[in-house]
């Protein structure tokens, strides 16, 4: 298990010639680009295994290390990790989708057949942006009820169960904003039940709705605004608040 | 000479753990299971996204409603409730609480003990089971009563909470009385017996598993946390596979593809 992922465990053979590949992988790891890439060197022990996390950009969320209780897959389920992947997909295969997609009526809808049709790959990208948002609702409100039933939320987790409340709220916004882009029959439906039950807002009902849908019908304001709060406002947003809930699990610690 | 065993749990007692100190690095140990994870729903979402097409209907057009019009599936609950009383209360005054309240329960069950242990252990998980049964045979109670409980006032069928209404105000006035006051009938059935029911639900069940099983605040929490898991479970799955033209109550192989 431990050997996993560390290629290069076994010292050179002393004195004897090296492969080409030991070779390779010498000229790799010894050139000043590599070096001045990574802090340390490859990690194989206790010590720099912990520093490659700690000193990663990407990594240094993680702890150096961790109870081996906390990596029970039963205990998680990896929700929240897988969660968090989804968003990653969703982001890539978003912004693939972007570089052909045009929010305007009625272009949007023939944009998406286009995309559907002529462009390589993009039925594939655009079928995988639908199921990782639904897939991303799923894992997001399971990971939810993960958390309440395992007591995850108790003290001094508080205040990072309010930041999960916020990016359940997150996940919907973003799911249903995406909704309404490709202009088509089911999407200009369902966003009209959506905006129709926030407009049963109490007392402000009607200013919240022509807000939402930027006049009186599902428009070109509404595509516009859909899009912008779907492709920057609403993900911006909810990658802020992931960081503060990433960094909170990490200032307060594993439940297990 | 044997080696002590350690003393097995007692029943009740959490099961025993392994030893919480013992630490492995992250390098290799979690990164390898997120590295697994990534990949395997990678490759089962690119699968899926090979086999299964995104819908893409006509272009949106305005003049022409589709019978049933449905929100996405995560909303159908709360279309669902729609059905059953007035907007402002199924829309945003239901999920918003519902959300406040959720957000506020760390706040109510301040205890950290049992942090970590699912469901608190044996108990909670009987609760929880309790709880989940109990809301889903409600839920699903009312929604059938919503459906088929009619009362005929006159001439006029009133179905569901409002026959409920009609059937009591009948009672006390005739007939063309009780068409007259269509209002009043709507705002009891759509607003005051909706609420009566959304707190008498987990109010009663709060109190039969505090007498039932003891419950503490935590289990108490849990109970009333599955009411909402489960009601939102009944209500998803009612709302998808049930609901056809005019959201009149079918079965789903009688839905029309797509819906």
């Amino acid at each position: 298990m431990s050997r996993v992922g560390t290629p290069e465990q076994q010292p050179p053979a002393p004195g004897g010639r090296k492969s080409l590949i030991g070779r390779l992988a010498d000229w790799i790891f010894n050139s000043a680009l590599w070096k001045s890439m990574y802090m340390n060197p490859y990690p194989r022990d206790r010590r720099t295994r912990g520093l490659a996390v700690l000193n990663s950009l990407f990594l240094h969320l993680h702890p150096g290390r961790i109870t081996r209780q906390a990596l029970t897959f039963r205990y998680t389920f990896g929700l929240g990790g897988t969660s968090f992947f989804m968003f990653i997909l969703l982001t890539v295969t978003g912004v693939i989708l972007m570089f052909y997609y045009i929010p305007a009526v009625p272009q949007a809808y023939f944009s998406v057949e286009d995309l559907e049709t002529t462009v390589a790959f993009g039925q594939f990208f655009r079928n995988m942006h639908r199921w990782a948002a639904h897939a991303m609702v799923l894992l997001v409100f399971l990971h939810m009820v993960r958390v309440f039933y395992t007591g995850a939320y108790k003290p001094p987790r508080q205040f990072n169960w309010v930041i999960g409340v916020v990016l359940l709220v997150l996940t919907f916004l973003m799911s249903f904003t995406g909704y309404l882009l490709p202009w088509d029959q089911l999407a200009y439906w369902a966003v009209t039940v959506g905006t129709n039950m926030a407009g049963a807002t109490p007392f402000v009902g009607d200013k919240l709705k022509f807000l939402l849908i930027g006049g009186y019908d599902i428009n070109q304001n509404t595509l516009i605004r859909w899009y912008t709060l779907h492709v920057f406002a609403l993900p911006l947003v909810a990658a802020v608040f992931m960081g503060m809930h990433f960094w909170r699990v990490r200032k307060d610690g594993f439940s297990r | 000479m044997a080696q002590p065993q350690p003393v097995k749990a007692a029943a009740g007692e959490e099961p025993q753990r392994p030893n919480p100190k013992e630490q492995v690095t992250v390098w290799p140990h979690l990164l390898l299971i997120e590295f697994v994870g990534a990949l395997i729903y990678t490759i089962g979402l690119s699968l899926l996204a090979i086999l299964i097409k995104a819908p893409l209907l006509d272009l949106a057009n305005p003049t022409r409603t589709p019978n049933p019009a449905k929100a996405p599936w995560y909303f159908l609950n709360l279309q669902e409730l729609l059905l059953h009383m007035h907007p402002s209360l199924a829309g945003v005054i239901v999920p918003g609480l519902a959300l406040v309240l959720i957000a506020a329960i760390p706040y109510i069950d301040t205890d950290p003990s049992d942090t970590g242990v699912w469901f608190s252990g044996e108990k909670g998980l009987r609760i929880f089971k309790f709880s989940f049964v109990y809301t889903t045979l409600i839920v699903l109670g009312l929604i059938l009563f919503d459906a088929f409980f009619t009362v005929n006032v006159g001439g006029v069928d009133y179905i569901g909470t409002r026959g409920l209404v009609a059937g009591i105000m009948r009672l006390f006035m005739s007939p063309e009385a009780i068409h007259a006051q269509a209002q009043v009938v709507e705002w009891i059935a759509g607003v005051v017996i909706p609420l009566i029911v959304m707190a008498a639900v987990p109010g009663a069940l709060a109190a039969i598993v505090r007498r039932r099983y003891q419950a503490n605040t935590r289990e108490t929490i849990i109970a009333l946390f599955t009411v909402f898991v489960a009601s939102y479970f009944v209500l998803t799955v009612i709302g998808t596979g049930f609901r056809g033209e005019s959201l009149r109550l079918v079965w789903p192989w009688q839905l029309k593809p797509p819906h």
